[in-house]
């Protein structure tokens, strides 16, 4: 197994300052990773960058920043995202294009600005973040969905593109999860709602860390899959 | 408790969770010598019974728990595979892939559920396989087991997880083990050549090992992976899809 002192690799985690991006980069840390984490904010990682992921070259420098100063990046996890719940008649233009910006653009842009150095190091793991409403979709969740969703059909189709190139690309794709994504008066914090789950709980972030080290370090024969740690809510 | 143990992704999957500090029983359609092998390895007990027979599975079960106590993971991967066009697959060999894959998991759990009950919660991983997801030619009832395996476990995904009884599936793609020396003979070609037949079908550009499958199955038996309840994971080298 892996010695928690040893260096195992350099990791680039987008969304590093909260919730699940946090938990994975604290995790990754932990197995010997040097994590450098991009966010809007400054994050409590070993290269903290701050960068807006859906700025395709603030994105690109960011990673050569940490090529230069830690070395070649193996591992990407592509957390950056937000949510929130619109009618779909009340989407506004401008609404729309941020989401998918920030998801699927910023989920592009982070893998773009990876592929090359893992293509010339031989190799590299990527696993990108969708949700749970991708897969089974949600009322006021239409863009949120369609951005998340537009990740697994980019997941699958990157990871059959590198396959070969020793480069593995997969998802996960969480439930309801008890992050700050989730405000307090969320719906899906709802007593009623927890019930109709078969786990009867929130997805916990480290739950979600756990299967994104589980793909990095154990699943290597995953290629283009979707993990769901979701609580049950799609089965 | 794993089934099918005495070789393949049993086998590796007995050593897996032996090596993470439980005691193993390892389940095999009769005695022999290759269990008594992985009994060795496991330093864990003999489970002996033909999934088959329900009769014998609850005896088994039973068996078990009065000599290493209650089961709390049941890793149901024991299965028998008859490959063969449509019409030529007979009425005996459907019903006894159909009765090992899936009747044969059903008794199973039946048996083991209230042992885990008594524990307070549990661990069940059913060993499907990719051509239960995709479908695959001349493997009509073996593919349909498998299939019948999926909903299974997601219906038991939802049906006990609020117990704390958690299940999900694994559908492993084309993975190193000795069933491909049948696929082998069927072609009637080498195992190096049925290997790198499969090998240049997968984007990878290889089968699984069982020990891939094996860290899969670790994983939805440890308490990290409370979160997948029902699911399907499928370590395939990427191939879901037919290549033109």
């Amino acid at each position: 197994m892996v010695n928690s002192n040893s260096e195992v690799g350099v990791a680039v985690v987008t969304g590093a300052a909260s919730g699940i991006g946090a938990e994975v980069s604290d995790r990754l840390s932990r197995t010997g990773y040097r994590v450098a984490g991009l966010d809007l904010r400054e994050s409590d990682t070993d290269f903290p960058l701050t960068a807006d992921v859906s700025d395709h070259q603030a994105v690109h420098e960011a990673v050569d920043r940490v090529t230069e100063e830690l070395g070649p990046v193996s591992l990407l996890v592509t957390v950056a995202g937000y949510y929130e719940m619109i009618p779909v008649q009340e989407i506004t233009l401008e609404a729309w294009r941020r989401m998918l910006g920030v998801h699927l653009g910023g989920t592009y842009n982070a893998c773009a600005a990876v592929l090359p150095g893992m293509l010339e190091a031989g190799g590299g793991t990527i696993v990108t973040v969708s949700s749970e409403l991708a897969l089974g979709g949600g009322s006021e969740d239409a863009h949120y969905a369609a951005a998340k969703g537009a990740i697994i059909g980019f997941t699958k189709s990157l990871a059959v593109e590198v396959a070969d190139r020793r480069i593995r690309v997969n998802c996960v794709a969480p439930g309801p999860t008890d992050t700050p994504l989730l405000e307090p008066t969320s719906p899906w914090r709802d007593q009623g709602f927890l019930e109709t789950l078969p786990l009867r709980r929130l997805v916990r972030p480290n739950e979600v860390a756990e299967a994104v080290l589980f793909l990095v370090e154990e699943g290597t024969f995953f290629c283009g899959q979707i993990l769901s740690p979701n609580a049950g809510a799609v089965i | 408790m794993v089934t099918g143990a005495g070789q393949g992704i049993g086998r590796a999957t007995a050593l897996r969770l032996a090596a993470e500090g439980a005691t193993v029983a390892v389940n095999g359609r009769e005695p022999a010598g290759k269990i008594d092998e992985v009994v060795e390895a496991c330093g864990g007990v003999p489970a002996i019974a033909d999934v088959s027979d329900p009769v014998a599975v609850e005896g088994m079960i039973a068996a078990v728990e009065g000599s290493a106590g209650p089961i709390g993971v049941l890793v149901a991967n024991a299965a028998y595979m008859s490959m063969g066009p449509f019409l030529e697959q007979n009425p005996d060999d459907w019903w006894r892939q159909i009765e090992t894959n899936l009747s044969g998991t059903f008794y199973l759990i039946r048996s083991v559920l209230p042992q885990m009950r008594r524990l307070g919660g549990g661990r069940i991983v059913i060993v499907s396989s990719e051509w239960g997801v995709t479908g695959w030619p001349n493997a009509t009832a073996y593919a349909a087991s498998k299939a019948g395996l999926i909903s299974l476990g997601k219906t038991l995904g939802r049906e006990l997880a609020p117990e704390g009884i958690i299940t999900n599936v694994i559908a492993p793609g084309v993975t190193d083990t000795p069933q491909l020396e049948q696929d082998a003979r069927d072609a009637d070609v080498s195992m190096n050549e049925i290997k790198a037949r499969y090998a240049a079908e997968i984007p990878a550009g290889r089968i699984g090992n069982p020990e891939e499958i094996a860290a899969t199955v670790a994983f939805l038996a440890a308490g990290k992976s409370a979160a997948l309840v029902g699911q399907v994971l499928q370590p395939n080298g990427g191939s879901t899809r037919s290549w033109a």
